[in-house]
């Protein structure tokens, strides 16, 4: 098990990897290989300065002109390493995760909106946050105001009409630019942050999944492929189910072409996250659709497609233009675009999403899923208490109660007779699977969530002892809570810390965050060290430090929980990831343009 | 096998207790697939004092495919074929509307309340449809009628 944790680690953190032996550097490598390789038109002033020793960083430092004031994505160590071959102003301040994995939202933006206009708009706007942080920057960052955190929510005294957020959001990509420039550039006073960054420990990335505990909050959407057997006889575009559990209800959920810098990271992150999704269709515009979060209620949007999007066969818009917001509700149809070329080609068939939304109360701790956990608790105690509802199996009508029977319980807490059920499971379809009774969709192979409030809570209401459930919940699937003693030494490792400082660490993040919010900049640097070294104590001493500013913004906390550990699979983080199988797509020049991303 | 189990189930269950103004038996004792049923046409309904035989198969893929109910007698309804197979459009009942955890009894009690209350937009009739919305007296007249013809209504004149 430990070794799958420091690989996933090793993935995640590539800056990580490269102060490692072995084949984790080799990767690197290679990926700096690839970088260098595609981005051709910089490659020769990254000759020049290059040195065939250490090679990997630097490829991606020079893929634009303003590559110099460019942060480095490396943790400090490496970065001090290229600093000494490179005259850059980079400074070894420390930046790079969690802004990197924040802005990856914002990036659909970052293709239609050039800095400059941005920056304009962004001036009038934001006046405020740019005040504040450009007292704070350096000269460098005089070239361009330095704007508010990307993708952060608006203040919470704010909150912003739907409108403002948009616009927020298409101004987000010159922010990160400026951003990022000015981190690089202006030496920033971290204290806390840099100790963390010190200690590179590559295991601590994994463990930065503080447990989800307010993760259950916020408003939850999948989207399922479907395949329209009556409409048309072609099927649609394939494609994993998507699930996304918005941070905070001001966040949308972006539709578009794939991108490869977008990523789609975990298509069903346990941790909420408002990352955008991507179908790797030539008919899906690269701005499609927004789906929003609104009173209770979710919304669709067409934000200007060409092709258009359609709601249960209704076009929402004309081409081009945006729509007005449609209520959605749950077992909705989504068509993104229209198959084109008769769809013969993957590449050219429409979407068609099968919506699923507002299932979040059956997520959540219910009566019924209750009293279906005490019957599973109690089979075959002879405790024939009155389980109402899932004391028989819908398919064969006969009761679950009795012990010395294989069960299936789905997602829903709907439970059957294995054999009963077995023949829904093992379908065509099978990751996927349609309870009989509610029809949620659950994919079987999801990540087992383990970090699970109500368990915990549960588990502590029964046993007494159970106090170790959560933390080792949270982090080794593999061993079961029972286990829990005998775990690996890792694990249990861990848990201890993550025990100690759990509701601290969280308060930290929260407070980080506000600071974070209120003036823009230094301070900035504080939430990754919270996420590269969640489990050490260090956090516990920032926290002190930090507790002064009490307004907490429980989105970007989640946020950062959720992107930290999925940086992995954004291609433009770790190019090796076996991300590049567009075909066709990378050839419509954004390779290269997602190689000059300002990072 | 395992349809044979839960249909035996919900035979028993039918005819223990069965629904308002519904009865079921089997069309032959050796097959549990074939259903007869009789179900009484609903008060302030045409078909009110009719008793309709209909006819419930079930595939053997049950309770994963839905059954299909007909009218074995001629009713006058818009969701109900007039030809001699008098075949049902039943919403639960399409392919893709149905689950497994539907029951029988809930099907035949849906069919019921389907002769209560036509549902036009869904006809497979579309001059019945037509004709319930448009001059509803009229299509109470020709159903009753039909009723008394057909389903054996003598006691309703």
């Amino acid at each position: 098990m430990a070794a799958s944790v420091s690989a996933s680690t090793s993935i995640s953190h590539p800056l990580q990897a490269d102060s490692r032996p072995g084949p984790f550097r080799r990767l690197s490598q290679l990926r700096a290989y690839t970088q260098t390789h595609f981005s051709t038109p910089h490659s020769s002033t990254s000759s020049s300065n290059s040195s065939v020793p250490n090679p990997q960083p630097r490829p991606r430092r020079h893929t634009h002109s303003i590559s110099g004031r460019r942060l480095s994505w490396f943790s400090s160590h490496t970065t001090t390493r290229i600093d000494s071959a490179q005259p850059t102003t980079t400074d070894p301040s420390p930046c790079p995760e969690p802004r990197a994995a924040r802005s990856r939202p914002n990036r659909y933006s970052a293709i239609l909106f050039p800095t400059s206009r941005g920056l304009e708009i962004d001036l009038r706007s934001d006046t405020q946050p740019s005040d504040s942080s450009a007292s704070n920057s350096s000269s460098e960052s005089s070239r361009r105001p330095t704007p508010p955190t990307p993708g952060t929510p608006p203040t919470p005294g704010t909150p912003p009409t739907p409108e403002v957020m948009g616009r927020l959001r298409t101004l987000s990509q010159p922010h990160q630019d400026s951003q990022r420039e000015q981190s690089s550039s202006a030496p920033v006073p971290t204290t806390i942050p840099n100790a963390a960054l010190d200690s590179p420990d590559p295991v601590i990335a994994t463990s930065s999944t503080p447990s989800g505990s307010k993760s259950k909050s916020g408003a939850t959407i999948r989207f399922y492929p479907h395949q329209d057997p009556s409409q048309s006889t072609r099927p649609s575009l394939p494609f994993i189910p998507v699930s996304r559990t918005l941070p905070s209800d001001t966040c949308n959920i972006r539709v578009g072409r794939y991108s490869e810098r977008d990523g789609l990271p975990l298509p069903n992150p346990s941790e909420p996250s408002d990352a955008p999704v991507g179908f790797k269709s030539k008919v899906v515009s690269r701005k499609h659709c927004e789906f929003i979060y609104m009173n209770g209620q979710w919304h669709i949007k067409d934000v200007g497609s060409s092709s258009g999007t359609f709601l249960n066969h209704m076009r929402l818009s004309q081409p081009g233009m945006p729509s007005r917001l449609y209520t959605i509700k749950d077992g909705d149809i989504v068509q993104l675009g229209i198959d084109f070329r008769g769809g013969e080609e993957m590449i050219f068939r429409c979407v068609r999403i099968r919506v699923e939304c507002n299932r979040s109360w059956q997520q959540q701790p219910n009566e019924f899923n209750k009293n279906t956990e005490s019957l599973i608790k109690n089979l075959g105690k002879g405790d024939t208490a009155d389980y109402s509802g899932c004391r028989e199996c819908s398919i064969c009508l006969g009761s679950v109660l009795r012990p010395y029977q294989c069960l299936f319980m789905a997602a829903c807490a709907h439970v059957w007779h294995y054999k009963c059920v077995s023949r829904l499971i093992h379908t065509p379809d099978y990751p996927m699977f349609q309870c009989p009774n509610c029809r949620a969709y659950t994919d079987l192979t999801a990540e087992v969530d383990d970090s699970n409030d109500y368990e915990a809570e549960s588990a502590n209401q029964q046993n007494s002892n159970s106090k170790k459930e959560p933390a080792e919940d949270v982090h080794s699937t593999t061993c079961s809570p029972q286990l829990g003693t005998s775990c690996t030494s890792n694990a249990s490792r861990s848990s201890e810390d993550r025990r100690t400082p759990e509701i601290p660490a969280d308060n930290l993040v929260a407070h980080v965050e506000s600071m974070h919010l209120a003036d823009g900049n230094p301070p900035m640097q504080t939430p990754e060290s919270v996420t590269s070294a969640p489990n050490s104590n260090i956090d516990v001493l920032g926290l002190e430090s930090l507790t002064q500013s009490s307004t907490t913004v429980p989105s970007r906390q989640e946020e950062l929980r959720v992107d930290t550990p999925m940086r992995s699979e954004s291609s433009d983080e770790n190019p090796l990831t076996p991300r590049n199988d567009s075909g066709p797509l990378a050839f419509d020049g954004r390779a290269s343009m997602s190689e000059d991303r300002p990072l | 096998m395992g349809s044979q189990k839960r249909i035996a189930k919900e035979l028993a269950e039918l005819t223990e207790s069965p629904p308002d103004g519904i009865i079921v038996e089997l069309a032959n004792e050796s097959n549990l697939y074939e259903w007869k049923v009789f179900m009484d046409g609903p008060e302030d309904s045409p078909y009110h004092k009719g008793r309709f035989e209909l006819k419930l198969t079930l595939p053997t893929e049950y309770p994963f495919k839905p059954p299909t109910v007909s009218f074995v007698t001629k009713i006058y309804h818009p969701n109900v074929t007039n030809d001699d197979k008098g075949s049902m459009c039943l919403g639960m009942l399409k392919a893709d509307e149905w689950k497994p955890s539907s029951r029988l009894s809930a099907v035949l009690e849906f069919a019921r309340s389907l002769l209560g209350e036509p549902m036009p937009d869904d006809a497979v009739e579309g001059r019945i449809a037509e004709q319930y919305r448009e001059d509803r007296k009229r299509y109470e007249e020709i159903a009753r009628e039909w009723t008394r013809k057909y389903a054996g209504g003598a006691a309703s004149s």
